[in-house]
C-alpha cells in the first residue's frame, strides 16, 4: 500500500486517473469557443525569471496609471468653478470669508439663499449646507471653512430632528475626496469611517470604488477647464422639483410615527460647535427651519429633542429660533417633501429669515452698547 | 473573501507566489491552507461545517472501496448522502419546509406553532456539498478511486477559486490534479490573468452596474411603471448572467495561473435557439450534475412518454430548490421543465409548420426567431427568480406592458448617466462573444508589437477599474 502521505506514488495515481478520469479530447469538446486562445497557445514559453519581469513591469505600469489619472482627476475637480465641487472649491481655496455662514444637513443647503441675506441684512453670507451630513461632519466641515477663510460674525446653525444622531455612513463621500489634504476634514471623516485612509492614499479608490457615479468623468473635465452648469448659489442648492410624495410613503411604511435617537455622542457634537463658535467669538444662532406640519406630528419624540435645543440654548446663551410653526408649514406647495423645502418655499423662508437677522444684528449692535444678553430676544416661535 | 476585493487583490499573488516557491511536497499543504483563509473571511465559524461535510464524505469514500457487497455498498452511499444532505437541510432549508409544513396545515384548519430559526446560510454550502457528494457517487460506481491523503481531499472540496460559487467539479477531472506537478508557466499565468481580468469586466462593469437598477426595482416593484420593470427584467437576464460567468471566469481564470485545470461553466447560453440547448450551455457543471445523479437514475428519457415528463419535471424542480429555500426558486425551476416539456412535445409540429411557410431549421430568419423566442422565455423565467416573492412576481407579468413612461426611466441608485454605461457594457460583452466565436480575440492581440498590446490590456484594465462598481456586492450565487 503506497505512502499517502507522501507524493511518492504520483506516478502510479496519475495512472489510475489518467484512465478514470474524462479522456482528454472529451475534455476538449467541452471547452468553449472562448477557450480557443488556451488552444491556440504561442509555443514561446519565457523563463520564469522572464515572467516574473513581465508582470511586474505590467502592474507597475497600471499602479503608475492609476496614480497620475488620480492626480488628473483630483486637480480637475479642484479646478471646477460650479455646482458643488465649485463651491466645495471656494470653501478650500479661502475665497469665501463671509460674514455670516450657514452650517448644517440638506435642510440647510436648500433652505438658505444667502443672496437674500446681502441683499436684506447686508452681510456677505455662505451656505456651507451639506447633503446627507449629520452635525459631526457639519462641525467638521466648518472647522475646515474657519481653517481656509475669514472668521464669519455670525454663523446661523440650522436644526434638524435628527441633529442628535451621528453619521453612520458619509453620504456621497466623493464629494470630500480631493480635499482629504484638510486635516479637520480627514479627521472627522476618519472618526466616521476607518478605511477612508484608502480614498487618500490608494489611487483611485475614493473615485471609483466610494462613488458609483462617475464623479471622475467631471474631474477629467474639470482639468480641461470645463465646468458644469451652476446650480450652488453661493453655496446654496434651491430644490426645483414639487411635492414628491414621499412623505405619503414613510407615513404609510410608519402608521405609528417615527423616532430619532437622541445620542450622546450627537449631543456633544452640538456642544463642539458651540465650543468651535465661543472660541473664535463668533456669534451663533439656532434655526429650526420649516418642516411640513404633518411630519412635526408624526414625531413622536419631536417634543423631547426639542427640550434638549432648548435647554442647550439657554445654557449656552444662544438664541433658537424656531420656524416649526411657519406659515406656510402645512402648504406642500412650497415643500418637496417633509423635511425639505423646495426653490419657492426657500425664498419665502430665506427673505423672512433675513429680515429677522437684519432685525437682530441691528438690535444687537444696539444691545452691545447696553450689554443686553442674547437670550432677550430668544424665541420659540416663529416671527412671520 | 470576495474576489471582488482589495484583501482578494492582496491574497491572490501572495498565495500563488507562495505556491510556485514551495516544493511539490507542501504546495497542497499551503493551497489547504489559502483555501480555509479564503473561507474564513466570510465567517470562521462556518468553516467546522465544511469540515464535517468533508469528514463524512472523506471516511464514506474509503470505507465505500473497501465493502465489497452490493447492498451494504448502497446503504453506506445513502448513510453518506443523507448526512452530507443533512448538513445543507439544516442550514439552508429546515425554515422554509417547516414554514411551508405550518402553511399547509393552515389551509386544514390546524394552526400550528414553528419554532423560528435564524441561520445565515454558509457561503456556497450548496456547491460543496455537491462537489462532495459527486465524489462519493463517483466512488461507488468505481469510477474514481477513494482518496486517502485527507489533505488532497480536503483541499478537492476546498480549492479555493471554485469553493464558494463553482463550478460544481467531478473528481475525476481535478483530483488528481492536487497530485502532478505545476509549473510557474508563462502560457498559463498571462491566459489565466487575461481570463480574470474578462470576468471581472463581466462582474464590475456589466452585472454590478445593473443590479444598481435591478435592486432598486424588484425591491419595490409597485413603484415602477411598465417601461422600468421591463428593463428592470432586462437588465437582470444580463446581471445574473454576468454576476455568475464572471466569477466562473475568476475562478477558471485564478486556476490556470497556478496550473489547475476548471471545467467550463457557460457557454454563451444566451446564443441558444431551445430551452434544452440554454440548459447545456447554462451552468453547465450544475446541469450535468443532475443529469447524472438525479435524471439518469430517474430513468431520463429510456422510460415512457409521461415518465420521461415528469423526470423532466422533477430534475428541474429540484434544480430550482437548490437554488434557494423559496417557492420562487422551485417555480423558476418548474417552469424551465415545462418549457422543456412543451419545446420537445411540439418540436415536430413546429418544424413542420416552420417548413410549411418557407422557413427550415437552416434559415437566419429561423434562427433568429427561436433564438429570441428562447431569450424571451428565459427572461420572463427570471422574473419568478428575482421576484421577492409570488405576488411580486405576478404583479412584474401583469404589468411589464403597461403604463411605459419614457420620462421616468432612472431610479434612486441608477441615474440617467449611468445608462450609457451599463448599455455600452453590454454591447462590449456581446461583440466580445460574437468576436470570440470568429477570430480568437486574445491570439488577435498576442500578435501585435508589445507595444500595442500592453496599451490594449492596460486600457482594458484600466476601463474595468474606471467603470466598475466596487461596492462589495456577493456574487449572486454565493447564497446558493
Amino acid at each position: 500500500m503506497q505512502d499517502q502521505h507522501s507524493f511518492d506514488g504520483i506516478a502510479s495515481r496519475n495512472a489510475f486517473t489518467a484512465s478514470a478520469e474524462l479522456p482528454r479530447t472529451e475534455w476538449k469538446k467541452e471547452k468553449t469557443v472562448a477557450m480557443k486562445d488556451a488552444v491556440e497557445k504561442p509555443q514561446a514559453n519565457p523563463k520564469p525569471r522572464t515572467t516574473v519581469r513581465r508582470l511586474v513591469w505590467f502592474f507597475g505600469m497600471i499602479i503608475v496609471l492609476a496614480f497620475v489619472m488620480n492626480a488628473i482627476i483630483t486637480s480637475g475637480l479642484r479646478r471646477i468653478k460650479t455646482s458643488a465641487f465649485g463651491a466645495s472649491n471656494q470653501i478650500m481655496e479661502g475665497k469665501v470669508n463671509a460674514q455670516v455662514v450657514i452650517t448644517g444637513s440638506s435642510r440647510a443647503l436648500s433652505h438658505y439663499d444667502p443672496r437674500a441675506i446681502e441683499s436684506i441684512a447686508g452681510r456677505t453670507a455662505y451656505n456651507l449646507g451639506r447633503n446627507g451630513s449629520q452635525t459631526d461632519m457639519q462641525v467638521a466641515f466648518l472647522k475646515a471653512y474657519l481653517a481656509h477663510n475669514r472668521k464669519p460674525d455670525v454663523v446661523i446653525h440650522n436644526l434638524d430632528a435628527f441633529t442628535f444622531v451621528t453619521t453612520r455612513e458619509v453620504y456621497d463621500p466623493v464629494e470630500y475626496t480631493p480635499y482629504l489634504y484638510d486635516r479637520e476634514l480627514y479627521s472627522a471623516l476618519r472618526k466616521i469611517n476607518p478605511n477612508i485612509w484608502k480614498s487618500r492614499y490608494l489611487p483611485l479608490y475614493g473615485y471609483v470604488v466610494e462613488d458609483i457615479n462617475f464623479s471622475w468623468i467631471q474631474g477629467v473635465k474639470g482639468f480641461t477647464g470645463w465646468s458644469p452648469p451652476e446650480n450652488f448659489f453661493q453655496g446654496f442648492n434651491p430644490r426645483s422639483k414639487e411635492w414628491t410624495g414621499e412623505f405619503e410613503s414613510l407615513k404609510a411604511g410608519n402608521p405609528n410615527g417615527v423616532s430619532f435617537d437622541i445620542e450622546p455622542a450627537g449631543i456633544q457634537d452640538v456642544e463642539e460647535l458651540i465650543r468651535v463658535c465661543k472660541q473664535n467669538g463668533i456669534q451663533l444662532i439656532f434655526v429650526y427651519s420649516p418642516e411640513y406640519i404633518e411630519m412635526q406630528s408624526l414625531t413622536r419624540n419631536r417634543a423631547e429633542i426639542f427640550s434638549r435645543f432648548h435647554e442647550l440654548a439657554a445654557r449656552f446663551d444662544i438664541p433658537l429660533w424656531d420656524y416649526s410653526d411657519w406659515k406656510y408649514a402645512g402648504d406642500k406647495q412650497f415643500f418637496q417633501n417633509s423635511q425639505h423645502l423646495n426653490a419657492d418655499g426657500a425664498a419665502v423662508f430665506s427673505k423672512d429669515l433675513s429680515e429677522r437677522l437684519k432685525q437682530y444684528l441691528a438690535l444687537q449692535s444696539g444691545a452691545d452698547n447696553t450689554q443686553a444678553p442674547h437670550s432677550a430676544i430668544h424665541s420659540s416661535a416663529g416671527q412671520n | 473573501m470576495l474576489f471582488n476585493s482589495l484583501e482578494f487583490a492582496i491574497f491572490f499573488p501572495v498565495v500563488t507566489g507562495i505556491f510556485f516557491l514551495l516544493s511539490q511536497r507542501w504546495r497542497v499543504h499551503w493551497l489547504l491552507a489559502a483555501s480555509c483563509f479564503f473561507y474564513m473571511a466570510f465567517i470562521p465559524a462556518y468553516i467546522l461545517i465544511l469540515f464535517v461535510t468533508i469528514l463524512i464524505d472523506y471516511f464514506a469514500g474509503i470505507y465505500l472501496e473497501q465493502v465489497q457487497d452490493k447492498k451494504n455498498k448502497k446503504a453506506l452511499l445513502w448513510v453518506s448522502i443523507l448526512s452530507t444532505c443533512t448538513v445543507l437541510f439544516i442550514f439552508k432549508y429546515y425554515g422554509f419546509f417547516t414554514g411551508s409544513f405550518v402553511g399547509l396545515a393552515g389551509l386544514f384548519g390546524w394552526h400550528l406553532s414553528r419554532h423560528v430559526v435564524s441561520i445565515i446560510l454558509p457561503i456556497g454550502l450548496s456547491f460543496h456539498t455537491f462537489q462532495s457528494l459527486s465524489y462519493v457517487i463517483e466512488v461507488y460506481r468505481g469510477n474514481q478511486k477513494a482518496e486517502r491523503n485527507f489533505v488532497v481531499y480536503a483541499t478537492y472540496v476546498m480549492f479555493f477559486p471554485q469553493l464558494v460559487a463553482g463550478p460544481i467539479e467531478r473528481p475525476q477531472n481535478l483530483l488528481h490534479q492536487f497530485w502532478e506537478h505545476h509549473d510557474f508557466n508563462y502560457v498559463n499565468v498571462t491566459s489565466g490573468l487575461k481570463r480574470m481580468a474578462w470576468g471581472f469586466f463581466k462582474k464590475l462593469v456589466v452585472a454590478d452596474r445593473l443590479a444598481l437598477y435591478v435592486n432598486d426595482v424588484y425591491s419595490a416593484p409597485r413603484s415602477f411603471n411598465g417601461l422600468q420593470l421591463s428593463i428592470a427584467t432586462f437588465f437582470f437576464a444580463y446581471q445574473i448572467y454576468c454576476d455568475f460567468s464572471g466569477y466562473s471566469d475568476i475562478a477558471i481564470g485564478a486556476a490556470e495561473v497556478m496550473g489547475f485545470r476548471l471545467m467550463e461553466n457557460f457557454r454563451t447560453p444566451y446564443y441558444s435557439l431551445s430551452v434544452s440547448e440554454f440548459w447545456r450551455r447554462w451552468h453547465i457543471s450544475l446541469s450535468t450534475w443532475f443529469k447524472d445523479y438525479v435524471y439518469v437514475p430517474l430513468g431520463g428519457n429510456r422510460v415512457s412518454k409521461s415518465r420521461h415528463i415528469v423526470n423532466l419535471l422533477i430534475t428541474f424542480s429540484v434544480s430550482g430548490l437548490w437554488h434557494g429555500a423559496n417557492w420562487t426558486y422551485v417555480i423558476w425551476g418548474f417552469l424551465n421543465g415545462l418549457y422543456l416539456v412543451t419545446g420537445w412535445l411540439t418540436k415536430d409540429w413546429r418544424d413542420r409548420f416552420f417548413a410549411a411557410i418557407g422557413l427550415p431549421a437552416e434559415t437566419t430568419i429561423r434562427k433568429v426567431l427561436m433564438l429570441s423566442t428562447t431569450f424571451l422565455l428565459t427572461c420572463l423565467a427570471w422574473i419568478v427568480f428575482r421576484a421577492r416573492n409570488m405576488t411580486d412576481a405576478a404583479y412584474v407579468f401583469t404589468h411589464l406592458a403597461s403604463g411605459w413612461n419614457f420620462h421616468h426611466i432612472a431610479t434612486e441608485q441608477f441615474w440617467l448617466r449611468q445608462m450609457p454605461v451599463a448599455v455600452a457594457g453590454i454591447l462590449v460583452l456581446e461583440i466580445g462573444q460574437l468576436w470570440s466565436g470568429v477570430v480568437s480575440v486574445p491570439s488577435l492581440i498576442g500578435k501585435m508589437p508589445v507595444g500595442a498590446r500592453w496599451a490594449v490590456y492596460a486600457s482594458f484594465v484600466m476601463a474595468v477599474l474606471m467603470f466598475g462598481v466596487y461596492k462589495q456586492m456577493q456574487f449572486i450565487y454565493f447564497q446558493f
